[in-house]
């Protein structure tokens, strides 16, 4: 697949429009994606308009955040993994990664713009933010820290990715742009860690651990994403991938990455959920509710522990099918991940006695679940329009021949 | 200025709930939407067999978590010392309610509690949320601090009555209920608790009744060790109970 | 029933009859109509008062209390209810449900004119049909069936079925009504369903059939039987007021509560105990054992044993009178003490003469001493000082002999002389009670805590100390209500338990209890029987209620509404043919209450319930009464402290609807009646007449607030006059004496029978002259199976639990329990049972080992059924439950109240499972004696 990319904004539009009328991967990932799109947010702006956010199953007796804070966390995540990866190449000087570094840009950027779209979606009043907090300048508050690094972390990737487009590689300001763009990113994932760290009130999320969950987790859902994205992208063919991208595909350095961070993360799991069983401290009775759902073994043993032996195994790390496999598994497990993190922190509800008897009941209301589709569909639809208005798998002339020394290597 | 506070007995409360009815009418709340209300903890089988309750309004503490995470301060705390979301700011992120230890606060659109939705039976015409009959007058209405019927997708929460007590002579000492002269400036539900449970005054000022009854009957507040310093004491007396675990059913 | 009820068809003709404000609340119903205003809408209309707050005096209607309340109106919009500041029965206060004054005003299912049904099937999901009808429309309806049935001999089969109806202007009119018409059936009060075995007992034994005025404030023990003191006991706020002063006051008021299951009350006192339902006369008959056999009853009331020597012994009889043998035995005792006491004064003078000797022969030595010293100055000196020191020593001691002979002798004085007791005298004098040894021969003996533990599983321990505290906790009353008399052993049970305020002497005591006294009222220039006919007061009028209350089937009966719909099915006496009901729904809240289906399916039913109800399912007539925001209407006061209390409620805004008071309702009704009925009733003219009499006997008596005028009266609301005007104090009884302010005028005996104690007697009677009455022996004897010479006493007998289950079943009533309201209010639904949550539903409180026994898990479906029905419901495991009992509260399961009463989790009416069994003495139905079988649906 070779796409004539388009190089004025014009061409751009009409580059979109046409690939309703295009028969490859990227155009049937678009086509499905808009029409998914159209129809889920279709559906929730119906509902929003006769309902109102009285149509999600959130309530203030006990979950007040539900799938959809988890799925803005999901993506945001998955946004600063991505950067973090990319940084790899162009803040850390790993050539090898340069040829997934212009796709995760895009990724980031699109995933982001995802968790921002259902992020305003669930907002009581999200145009009223855009002056509210400027205004209100609560310096106190994580979510302002939150949405401040954030926004410079979607500009700065912005930025990175109009140099990347004009090939600019490798210039002191590109170089500059990286690496603000990495603090920018840590910084924006730590705090929405701390979102939740700081709240003290709330045993199950309490701690810095928390923080740094959040950048290592996101950074391996983006891994997660890249994967899947590039094999995506070539109709899950290696032989379709140019050269420089089958090598890194082949090499069993991007397994091992992948292997390390399933491991970190589930150390991270699993001493939670030991500390939180073990622990009688009020509040922390959500960990054995979550030990009983079947969604936490799932995540758990399948989408995480499985993986991780794939990606160890020397017979199945280098195998396309078995990395495509992993990359979904992780990324079904890591949304699976968002939502009982944050149901689960918020499941012993706060003073409500006998009104509320036991843990908090929540399941995702089908306007919540259809919000969870559009996030879906809007990364999926901007990512395949990425793929086809803009070369992503372009990279610096030099990591072309690393990724040659990696290969004969 | 004075530091508004209140002291619940809790040797005296009967958890009858008039206080949160009172309040419900008096702010005009919808069902299940308690500003106010009294929260019940059963434990263990007769003859160990335990009935507890204590109220709880908002505790308008003096270290409040809901103001420093409002990302837009719309939660705010006067200068007399009461917390209060004002409406035209308010994002409806929610992030108060999850920081806020006491369960105080609510989102307005929610699932109802009771079906068919009051909201839509009482419907409003214009920005309030709902417009049962009953409301309070209009002049009194002032969502800059959170009073009256609240508009859709914001968080609404006890305001100490702040139309009432806003309006109270300065100095006062105690806002009592049985003094016809405080009585409108009083909270409705300090004016309606039966046994007389409830006391509300100035904490900063030595010579009110409240700040009394904290020392001589040692006042105590509910969650002290996260240290939002609430400005709501109870006297546990005997009987009397302010639990220290939220959660009902151990057993999940 | 289909939500077409509630779909009132409106027609743009009813719409224009309104009157003024009115309009269709319709957002849901015929809001989508075209020209017709939403109910705020019509607020809005209304004409604004500038933003000025009105404050009107009214008082309550959520319970039987009538709390004073102040209405705050605002631009045509009442928005709050609060508790009036100066009226004593409030005092500034309310409960939870009284502030859903307003929510009733402007409750979204209320009707909104007359109307008439045009579907003559009846059923519980058949529609109505109604269309809207005028008011002249639908009371000349009534009045032709009315005339007709008297043209036909047959007016006694028109009834009217009253509930919650208060005061002069509604429930004052049924006497007058059912005289000049001629129906035995006007006026069926809801009193046996309420708590008519309260007040019977009290009649048994102190012959006031009322409920007590107590005085909470000063009394040191309560001692309370299923009574919801703290939920649904009346009047709910002044004992919450009360219990604000008990609890705090320095000597803490102790409160023992028995109930079944741990509600708020029971969690608020000192001690909760969960005794096994209907038992709870056993309780209090083994207190009443204890309090005997250790002394502790109240001697200046009670009396004593003229011997002042107790002898209740546990098993053993007291004789009625001294015999020969133990005024001998008493005068060997005599003698045996004087012969010992003559032994005893002998050895003391001996030893006083020998001490006396000693003295003497030590001062003898002293004195040889002396003369031996002469001579030597330092030994004279010291000898002569040794003789001093002896003689002042003597001095001394003869002086604390003679203070302590002088003491004796003064104490001798002081000293009651031994009563002369003379053989056939009686052994227990007797001061404000009559039959205390009987009693004690006939039941109390073999009371004893352990045989009450086998009955009531309440541990001997505990009985005995209970019964020592309220024994020696002065003053201490015992208060009961439903829980423990709607038995069918309930009347006796409530004698023993009321048995044990004479016991202690709190009758009428500081900190003990009275009873409530009439306001005083003027009345109408007319009389009613000036204007019977000789229709009405032809003989054939006498006819039985349909009832049967005062016949052979219930002589002691006050009412039996319950047994209305089962002896009309019957056609026993006969059949009604038109039926009107006033604030009473039996179709839901009777015992067995499907029998009232069938009832209503086959007559002539009007309903004037402001609001949709099941009763209005099965109406052919809707008069809409007006809500009581609405009302100008008058009332005394429930019993609360004694003193004369009489209220006004003004109306706080315009009727919203084209609705009228039921009292104007029944008037213009007589209007329409032929004969001088009618012409009475023109001249009555209507309520307000009848309310502007009565306050024109304040001109004489100005209450303590100043209300002397019908206008002073509806300003302040309320009419009050203190004190309450008796005290018995240290078992005497004194009257209020204004000049010196205090209780200092003494009574005779015959004024505390006349005023206080209404007895045969005028004494507190153990042994009831009134169930001795021939005529009540014979019925009780074949009701009890008892001898016939035991029924005049406080007794147990064993409850007859109908429903056939294993489980006791009862259905209490919850704080937030508006009356018969609560299950369409939302605001009161949100937080109704607060022991399981019930927030959206009400759970059926099960013992979690009751529930396990039956694979019943927290919140699963089950099914309770008895003998007459089955119900489902959600059931909730609780700790705080008997495991013998189950308990439900009666407030969902409606299917014709509204549409927030719709798939509220319960599928039916508590009463559809409770059989209709009544207390044969008082006819209280027997709510809480179901016995039922809980299973998983």
């Amino acid at each position: 697949m070779n796409f004539i990319y388009p190089k004025t904004v014009n061409e751009a539009i009409s580059g979109a429009l046409k690939m309703f009328g295009e028969n490859h991967v990227t155009a049937t990932i678009w086509k499905a994606s808009v029409a998914v799109l159209a129809a889920s947010l279709g559906f929730v702006f119906y509902m929003l308009f006769t309902e109102g956010h009285a149509s999600f199953n959130t309530s203030s007796d006990g979950v007040n955040w539900g799938s959809a804070i988890a799925t803005y966390v999901y993506f945001a995540l998955i946004s600063s993994g991505l950067t973090i990866i990319a940084s790899l190449a162009t803040v850390f000087g790993f050539k090898q990664f340069y040829p997934v570094a212009k796709r995760c840009i895009w990724l980031a950027i699109v995933t982001l713009i995802a968790g921002f779209a259902v992020l305003a979606l669930e907002l009581g009043h999200p145009f009223r933010m855009l002056w509210a907090v400027p205004s209100g300048m609560q310096i106190y508050s994580p979510m302002f820290w939150m949405g401040v690094f954030y926004v410079i972390d979607l500009g700065l990737l912005i930025v990175k990715f109009y140099l990347m487009w004009k090939e600019d590689w490798d210039s002191p300001f590109s170089h500059f742009i990286g690496i603000a763009g990495f603090i920018a990113v840590v910084l924006a994932s730590g705090m929405l860690g701390l979102l939740f760290g700081s709240m003290a009130m709330r045993p199950m999320w309490f701690g810095s651990a928390t923080s740094v969950f959040f950048i290592l987790s996101g950074v391996l859902s983006g891994a997660a994403a890249i994967v899947f994205s590039v094999y995506l992208a070539y109709g899950f063919d290696t032989k379709n991938m140019p050269e420089q991208l089958r090598s890194l595909a082949l090499s069993d350095q991007l397994p091992k990455v992948f292997a390390t961070l399933i491991g970190i993360v589930l150390v991270f799991l699993l001493t939670r959920i030991w500390v939180g069983l073990w622990s009688n401290q009020d509040g922390m009775e959500g960990f054995v509710a979550l030990l009983n759902t079947p969604w936490f073994h799932l995540e758990v043993w399948v989408c995480l522990a499985l993986p991780f032996l794939m990606m160890l195994s020397p017979s199945m790390q280098l195998a396309p099918k078995w990395q495509v496999t992993a990359s979904i598994l992780v990324l079904a497990g890591m949304f699976i991940e968002r939502l009982q993190f944050i149901v689960a922190g918020q499941n012993v509800p706060m003073f409500k006695g006998t009104w509320m008897n036991s843990v908090t009941p929540y399941t995702p209301s089908l306007t919540e679940s259809a919000l969870v589709v559009v996030g879906i569909s809007t990364a999926l639809a901007l990512y395949a329009l990425g793929e086809r208005l803009s070369n992503l798998s372009a990279a610096p002339k030099e990591s072309i021949e690393a990724a040659g020394q990696l290969a004969r290597g | 200025m004075a530091k508004w506070g209140m002291v619940i007995d809790l040797e005296k409360c009967v958890g009858c709930q008039a206080c949160t009815v009172a309040c419900g009418m008096e702010n005009s709340r919808l069902p299940g939407e308690m500003w106010q209300d009294v929260i019940f903890f059963t434990e263990g089988t007769h003859p160990s067999a335990q009935l507890k309750w204590f109220p709880r309004p908002c505790q308008h503490c003096e270290n409040p978590s809901c103001v420093a995470v409002c990302p837009t301060h719309a939660t705010y705390k006067t200068e007399d010392g009461v917390v209060l979301v004002d409406w035209n700011r308010c994002i409806g992120c929610k992030y108060c309610m999850i920081a806020c230890p006491y369960g105080v606060r609510f989102y307005t659109d929610e699932k109802p509690l009771v079906a068919p939705d009051m909201r839509k039976v009482l419907a409003s015409k214009d920005d309030h949320s709902w417009n049962p009959p009953w409301k309070m007058p209009d002049a009194r209405e002032d969502w800059k601090h959170g009073v009256g019927i609240q508009p859709h997708d914001v968080v609404s929460k006890c305001t100490f009555c702040y139309h009432r007590i806003s309006k109270a002579p300065p100095g006062t000492p105690d806002l009592d209920p049985q003094d016809p002269k405080l009585r409108e400036f009083t909270p409705a539900c300090v004016v309606t608790c039966a046994p007389g449970a409830r006391y509300f005054g100035d904490l900063s000022n030595p010579n009110s009744e409240v700040s009394r009854m904290i020392g001589d009957k040692r006042g105590v507040r509910l969650l002290d060790q996260l240290g939002n310093k609430p400005q709501v004491y109870y006297l546990t007396g005997d009987g009397g109970a302010v639990p220290s675990s939220r959660a009902i059913n151990k057993k999940v | 029933m289909s939500m077409d009820l509630l779909k009132t068809p409106i027609t743009r003709r009813r719409f224009l009859q309104a009157t003024g404000t009115a309009g269709a609340l319709g957002a849901v119903g015929a809001g989508t109509l075209p020209n017709f205003a939403t109910l705020t809408e019509a607020q809005a209309t209304t004409p604004p008062s500038g933003g000025q707050t009105v404050v009107t005096k009214s008082f309550c209607h959520q319970c039987p209390a009538r709390c004073g309340i102040d209405v705050y109106t605002t631009d045509g919009r009442v928005h709050a209810v609060y508790g009036t500041l100066d009226n004593p029965l409030s005092e500034g206060k309310l409960c939870p449900k009284g502030h859903y004054g307003q929510y009733l005003l402007y409750d979204a299912d209320r009707f909104k004119g007359p109307m008439k049904r045009t579907n003559p099937k009846k059923g519980r999901n058949e529609d109505p049909k109604f269309v809207p009808i005028s008011w002249d429309e639908a009371l000349d309806t009534v009045a032709k069936r009315l005339n007709d049935l008297r043209a036909k001999n047959e007016s006694h089969r028109f009834g009217l079925i009253y509930g919650r109806g208060w005061g002069a202007t509604d429930a004052g009119l049924f006497k007058d009504w059912s005289a000049l018409y001629g129906s035995p059936n006007i006026g069926l009060g809801h009193s046996s369903m309420c708590s008519d075995g309260s007040e019977e007992a009290k009649k048994i034994l102190d012959g006031n059939h009322a409920y007590n005025a107590y005085d909470y404030a000063n009394t040191n023990y309560m001692l309370v039987f299923g009574a919801g003191f703290l939920e649904s006991f009346r009047p709910f706020t002044g004992n919450m007021r009360a219990w604000g002063v008990m609890r705090t006051k320095p000597a803490k008021t102790k409160v023992t509560f028995v109930d079944v299951h741990l509600n708020t009350s029971a969690a608020s006192a000192d001690r909760a105990l969960l005794i096994k339902p209907g038992t709870d006369g056993a309780m209090a008959l083994a207190i009443a054992h204890v309090i005997l056999t250790e002394g502790l009853w109240d001697k200046p009331f009670v009396g004593n044993f003229v011997d002042g020597v107790n002898h209740f012994k546990p098993g053993e009889t007291v004789a009625a009178v001294f015999t020969d043998e133990d005024i001998r035995n008493r005068t060997l005792a005599k003698e045996k003490a004087a012969a010992e006491k003559a032994a005893a004064d002998k050895i003391a003078a001996e030893k006083a003469a020998a001490e006396k000797a000693k003295t003497k022969a030590a001062l003898a030595k002293l004195l040889e001493e002396q003369v031996l010293a002469k001579g030597n100055p330092a030994a004279e000196k010291a000898i002569a000082g040794k003789i001093a020191k002896f003689e002042k020593e003597e001095a001394k001691k003869a002086l604390s002999e003679e203070i302590d002979r002088k003491q004796r002798e003064a104490l001798d004085k002081d000293k009651k002389p031994e009563p002369e007791i003379k053989a056939g005298q009686a052994l227990f004098e007797e001061k404000w009670v009559l039959g205390l040894p009987e009693w004690w021969n006939a039941v109390l003996k073999d009371c004893t805590p352990e045989w009450a533990e086998k009955i009531t599983t309440i541990p001997a321990k505990t009985i005995h100390a209970v019964a020592r505290e309220f024994g020696t906790t002065h003053p201490a009353i015992a208060i009961f209500e439903r829980g423990a008399h709607a038995h069918t052993n309930g009347t006796y049970s409530g004698m023993a338990i009321h048995s044990l305020n004479a016991l202690v002497g709190s009758m009428f005591a500081q900190g003990g209890l009275h009873y409530q006294m009439k306001p005083p009222a003027g009345k109408l220039p007319i009389k009613a029987e000036d204007f019977m006919d000789d229709y009405a007061k032809a003989p054939e009028r006498k006819k039985p209620r349909i009832d049967m209350v005062k016949t052979d089937k219930w002589p002691m009966a006050s009412n039996m509404l319950q047994e209305v719909a089962k002896n009309h099915n019957t056609a026993a006496p006969y059949k009604l043919d038109t039926v009107m009901f006033y604030m009473t729904g039996p179709v839901f809240s009777g015992p067995d209450c499907t029998a009232w289906e069938k009832m209503l399916g086959e007559i002539f039913v009007i309903n004037t319930s402001p609001f949709p109800d099941e009763t209005s399912v099965y109406s052919d007539l809707i008069l809409p009464d007006h809500t009581y925001l609405e009302r100008l209407q008058v009332a005394d006061t429930y019993p609360y402290q004694g003193y004369p209390i009489s209220m006004i409620r003004t109306p706080a805004v315009k009727p919203l609807y084209d609705t009228r008071v039921f009292g104007d309702m029944l008037i213009d009704l007589g209007k329409r009646i032929k004969g001088p009925m009618g012409d009475y009733y023109k001249q009555v003219g209507n309520t307000e007449n009848i309310i502007k009499a009565i306050a024109t006997a304040f001109a004489e008596k100005p209450g303590d607030n100043g209300v002397n005028s019908y206008e002073s009266w509806k300003e302040k609301g309320v009419w009050y006059k203190k004190p309450y005007l008796w005290r018995q104090i240290r078992g005497e009884f004194y009257e209020w004496d204004k000049a010196t302010k205090s209780y200092s005028k003494r009574m005779t005996q015959e004024a505390v029978k006349e005023k206080l104690m209404k007895t045969p007697s005028g004494k507190f009677e153990f042994k009831s002259g009134y169930l001795e009455e021939e005529h009540h022996v014979h019925y009780l004897v074949e009701k009890f199976g008892l001898p016939a010479e035991m029924i005049a006493f406080p007794q147990y007998l064993p409850a007859n639990h109908a429903g056939g289950g294993d489980l006791h079943f009862v259905s209490p009533k919850l704080a937030m329990q508006a009356e018969g309201r609560s299950g369409n209010l939302p605001h009161a639904t949100a937080s109704m049972q607060p022991s399981v949550g019930g927030k959206k539903t009400v759970y059926l409180e099960i013992h979690p080992d009751t529930a396990a026994k039956r694979g019943i898990k927290d919140g699963d479906r089950v099914r309770v059924k008895s003998s007459v029905g089955s119900i489902e419901v959600y059931a909730r495991l609780y700790g705080g439950i008997r495991p013998d009992t189950v308990a439900l509260p009666m407030i969902h399961g409606h299917w014709g109240m509204g549409r927030w009463t719709k798939n509220r989790g319960v599928s039916g009416s508590t009463n559809e499972v409770t059989p209709n069994v009544s207390d044969a003495i008082s006819g209280q139905c027997c709510y809480h004696s179901a016995k039922v079988f809980v299973e998983k649906v």
